[in-house]
């Protein structure tokens, strides 16, 4: 199988792992967005130098992932090229920030060492944060909620249609892909002589299919809303939910949880 | 029914692809409109829904197309397009079933009883929580119709509905199709499915309309079909 028919399948898998049964997935998706977006704010207002504070905040993904079902190493899995993105974002910070803060034993921490360490911790519980997000809730419901918090239709519209092109695209490259290897065999790769025609023909064939599903999606009475994915019944509990962990993250922001439990045993 | 008044298009270039086509179709027919690669079938189609704006006049139960009546001529119209993956845009076989309806203002639990009912009629109801992306191209073809038919159209259109379909499933799709009571407009080259379904044909070659008659008339005479790059349809070939 083709890379890109894999990164297909893979993409095809996240609608998949939406659709499980699990409490996380029948709570109402403007709770679960809410919930998700109240979290990164959460994260991201933490001090650069904060590390002690930040490291309780992984308590809700990972009480998330645990009840979902999904596990975190499907997380990293899925992220598994997003990632080194988020860790190189900080990786610079201990050349411009050479305070040193602390010492442990004969070895200087600096505070550029210390904020890569929190801004990796940053993207990466963001991002985990989010996938659980992705991971339980179809992109039409995503989008429906977005929609109840009044972003523009256009915006929703674009977010689900570029999702969805993206399958088609993939799908376009791994058939011209195997079309190509098809016919040269001693070649790694898509020569460098044809990606120009490669890509031209696939933005033409991408764009065709495109056209032909917003055709039939118009003939279907489509004019531009999205609220349609509903088969499942929402969970009751879904404020429930959303308000429990929005106190737990409150909580978690406002109190030094390590320092209080130390505090327990000294 | 269905009127056309000579409609005409051409895709930009000076071949017209529709010329001055006219016709009518009555409630309850079930029509063939038959013709080689390339002779305008898919074109005319696209052109009752209102896929492509064309000259002349289209009527539909006395409503002309139009931009102000797309919508209402869409709900009259089922268009099942040929590629059975472009019309399943939804991940399951149910979300994309109850589509069309919401759309067309139906409640959501009204929609998902209807797609259900449905889904039973047609027998294909181990289909309903099914990925489209996993499930066959006959049963992707199946359920691209139950999408359309739960709209519930007055008149179910269709392009090459047996193309990459296998025997099984083909034959599956005639038996299926010929217990729908609706009109019908079936687009394909091919003959021996038309012969099973339709009980009229259009014959069209260049945007024209160059034959219509009863489907026992057209499909039998092999000088019209020959002459149009078609032939007789294989079980009338009497081939060993």
């Amino acid at each position: 199988m083709n890379k890109a028919m894999e990164a297909s399948r893979e993409l095809k898998a996240m609608d998949e792992l939406a659709t499980l049964k699990s409490p996380i997935h029948s709570f109402c998706p403007l709770s679960k967005l809410l919930t998700t977006i109240f979290y990164i704010v959460v994260v991201m207002s933490f001090h650069k130098y904060d590390i002690v504070g930040l490291v309780v905040l992984i308590l809700f993904p990972l009480i998330v992932y645990s009840i979902s079902t999904i596990s975190v190493s499907t997380c990293f899995k899925k992220l598994r090229l997003v990632l080194p993105l988020v860790i190189l974002v900080g990786l610079f910070n201990p050349f411009f920030d050479k305070d040193v803060l602390f010492h442990i034993g004969t070895f200087a921490v600096t505070g550029g060492m210390v904020s890569m360490v929190t801004l990796m911790m940053k993207g990466v519980f963001s991002l985990m944060a989010s996938f659980i997000l992705i991971a339980t809730t179809p992109i039409e419901e995503i989008c429906s909620a977005m929609r109840k918090l009044f972003v523009p239709r256009i915006l929703v519209v674009l977010i689900l249609l570029t999702y969805r092109y993206i399958g088609i695209m993939l799908d376009e490259v791994a058939i011209m892909y195997d079309s190509y290897m098809l016919r040269a065999p001693r070649q790694n790769g898509i020569h460098v002589s044809a990606w120009g025609s490669f890509l031209g023909q696939l933005i033409l064939r991408s764009m065709d299919k495109a056209t032909s599903l917003y055709e039939s999606m118009n003939l279907r009475g489509f004019k531009g809303e999205y609220d349609y994915r509903f088969t499942r019944e929402k969970n009751r509990f879904s404020k429930l939910y959303a308000a429990i962990f929005c106190l737990l993250i409150l909580v978690c922001r406002f109190y030094n949880i390590p320092s209080l439990i130390g505090s327990l045993f000294t | 029914m269905i009127e056309l008044q000579n409609v005409s298009y051409s895709y930009s270039d000076d071949k017209k692809s529709l010329n001055s086509v006219s016709f009518k179709i009555n409630r309850g027919e079930r029509v063939g409109l038959i013709g080689a690669n390339g002779a305008g079938k898919s074109t005319l189609l696209k052109s009752l829904v209102g896929l492509i704006t064309t000259e002349g006049s289209i009527k539909v139960d006395d409503i002309t197309l139009s931009n102000k009546t797309l919508s209402e001529v869409r709900k009259k119209i089922g268009y099942v397009i040929q590629d059975s993956d472009n019309q399943m845009f939804m991940p399951t076989v149910i979300d994309d079933m109850v589509f069309g309806p919401i759309n067309y203002g139906m409640s959501k639990p009204d929609a998902l009883e209807k797609a259900t009912k449905m889904l039973e009629t047609l027998g294909i109801s181990h289909l309903k929580d099914r990925y489209n992306h996993k499930i066959s191209a006959g049963e992707k073809k199946m359920a691209s119709i139950a999408t359309i038919l739960t709209m519930e159209p007055d008149v179910l259109m269709m392009d090459e509905p047996s193309a990459a379909l296998d025997p099984h499933n083909r034959r599956v799709l005639i038996n299926m199709l010929n217990k729908i009571p609706l009109t019908k407009i079936i687009a394909s080259h091919d003959l021996d499915f038309i012969l099973d379904t339709c009980d009229r044909v259009l014959l069209i070659r260049d945007g024209q309309i160059v034959a219509d008659g009863k489907v026992d008339d057209i499909l039998t005479d092999k000088i019209l079909l020959e002459a149009n790059s078609l032939e007789l349809p294989f079980c009338l070939q009497g081939r060993n």
